[in-house]
């Protein structure tokens, strides 16, 4: 979008993400106050909006998280659903409200407890009303056609694909916050379940639960605040998936490449200048192609960034420092917001632990929403970050 | 009591879901000959699409021709399910067909997991793909192996 004035993350918020007993609203309260501790307020009459992104918990998530942190009532709470791209789409929201002068201050939230309210050993589908739904199609299958077409065509591996998990589960090792981390070999990944050939349990995100939370603000509030550390949002793009039902590429992703495209042009930032990435990491195959999609290195050049190192810790951009999804799993409302709490903290140098060194000064985070068929994604939710202090 | 007090109230008796999935979309020829898709193709503009559209995705046109789809087409890619929907018994096998009229269809492909590769040539065929409401089987285009 296009940023009428100056937007900047004040604080951040992140639970650890796992199976929790606790609900949606408990893991979203509980980043959101996180969040805002960080931005320094102590009031909960300070945040003048506010959006929660959530996919599948029901109705009136967002009120029923700030309910108890005595906000409702205060401000204006608006839910946000879009599947996998919710959380992202919830900060993109507050962006909005501050960037077009509604606000001067305001809070996107991504919250989500799978494990309390779905039935295990089955996979998630879009809705029954779309027609590759009703031929049993699952998103597993969707990815796993994408890698068979890639494996296909330039001779990748199902250990190439597996080398992506046990780069970010490295990456993981000593994030508090990801579920699984640390070590585990390419042999492990690859004789792991079999979900939908080639993409082996290993290689999918887990079904977890978690939250996010971001703060934004005026440079005045900034300043008003005493934060220290400001991350300016040099750039923030929603885009609604390209529907036909005509041979696409599949190895590419033309929302992902055209969000890119938006983001890299509205924020002046190149993908050559970009330190850190969150990215759709849920299967290891998403990953892989987006380093081509989102210009990291050229088109049919991805397994040989990833070979390389240039992914990783030393190399040309560090993806997923966090662990990316397939460290944390994938809540599908929290993680959009989760990613851009992770990237502000490496930039503020706080990883201790996972710390990418030298310290991230450009930031781009990515989330993905929903297998709607026609689509490649119904949405996809893109932010820039510039530290700027 | 009597019977008829007893007796479910026929009006609320829940309607029988589909067994065939989509008859503007498959048509299985009743003297015999292959089935076929069915493709529409806006009067107005000339788009061709599949399946039905609502209304012309490219020019909101609201009239539309019907065409009948190639039978044969190459299979862009595939994958073998082994964790599938609540219900569906697995392995199954789904894939992308590349019809030459330029559209592209998803579709569960009848044959073996790990039979399939891409660029094969497949055909039209027509089988079971989930049980519906009821407990019965729905029936939908599939495809198989053209034989060679």
């Amino acid at each position: 979008m296009k940023l009428m004035r100056d937007v900047y993350i004040a604080g951040v918020g992140e639970t650890k993400f796992a199976k929790h007993s606790v609900d949606y609203d408990v893991l979203g309260r509980a980043a959101a106050l996180e969040a805002m501790r960080n931005s320094n307020i102590n009031r909960p009459d300070v945040v003048q909006s506010a959006y929660v992104g959530n996919g599948m918990n029901g109705i009136v998530t967002g009120q029923t998280v700030f309910k108890d942190l005595g906000m409702c009532g205060r401000l204006p709470i608006v839910n946000v659903e879009s599947a996998c791209s919710a959380g992202g789409m919830a900060v993109y929201s507050a962006i909005k409200d501050v960037a077009t002068g509604v606000t001067d201050i305001s809070l996107g939230v991504g919250c989500e407890n799978h494990s309390l309210h779905m039935a295990t050993g089955t996979a998630f589908a879009p809705s029954m009303s779309d027609i590759e739904t009703m031929h049993a199609a699952v998103m597993t299958g969707k990815y796993a056609m994408r890698a068979n077409r890639y494996m296909y065509e330039t001779g990748t591996t199902i250990e190439d694909l597996a080398a992506i998990t046990v780069k970010n589960r490295r990456h993981a090792t000593n994030n508090p916050n990801a579920w699984f981390k640390g070590a585990i070999t390419i042999e492990e990944v690859v004789n792991s379940r079999m979900v939908a050939y080639p993409l082996t349990l290993q290689q999918c995100c887990g079904i977890a639960d978690g939250a996010g939370a971001v703060v934004v603000c005026t440079k005045e509030m900034i300043n008003k605040l005493g934060v220290q550390k400001p991350i300016k949002v040099a750039g923030a793009v929603v885009q609604s998936g390209p529907y036909h039902n005509r041979p696409r590429d599949i190895t590419g992703d033309d929302i992902t490449e055209s969000c890119s495209h938006q983001l890299y042009e509205e924020s002046g930032i190149g993908p050559e200048e970009v330190n850190i990435v969150e990215l759709h990491d849920a299967f290891t195959i998403a990953e892989l192609l987006y380093y081509e999609c989102m210009g990291l290195c050229k088109k049919g050049d991805g397994l040989k960034y990833l070979r390389d190192g240039d992914s990783t810790y030393g190399g040309k951009c560090v993806v997923s420092p966090r662990g990316g999804m397939l460290s944390y799993g994938h809540p599908i409302g929290a993680s959009g917001a989760a990613q851009i709490a992770a990237c502000a903290k490496q930039m503020r140098g706080d990883c201790h632990g996972f710390q990418v060194d030298p310290v991230p000064r450009i930031a781009m985070t990515h989330v993905t929403g929903g297998g709607l068929s026609g689509t490649e994604h119904a949405a996809c939710t893109m932010h820039m970050l510039m530290s700027a202090w | 009591m009597s019977d008829d007090v007893k007796a479910k109230d026929p009006k609320k008796a829940p309607k029988p879901d589909i067994t065939f999935f989509h008859p503007d979309l498959l048509v299985v020829p009743e003297n015999g000959m292959p089935p076929y898709l069915q493709g529409y193709r806006c009067k107005s503009c000339g788009n061709l699409d599949f399946p039905k559209p609502t209304i012309c995705l490219n020019c909101w046109g609201e009239e539309f021709e019907i065409v009948p789809l190639s039978r044969q087409g190459v299979l862009y890619s595939v994958t073998d399910i082994f964790i599938g929907q609540a219900g569906m018994k697995t392995p199954y096998v789904f894939g992308y067909v590349d019809l030459p009229e330029n559209l592209r269809i998803f579709a569960q492909m009848e044959g073996e997991p790990g039979t399939f590769k891409c660029d094969d040539k497949v055909e039209l065929t027509v089988g079971p793909i989930r049980m519906n409401r009821d407990g019965l089987p729905i029936t939908s285009y599939k495809f198989r192996k053209t034989a060679v």
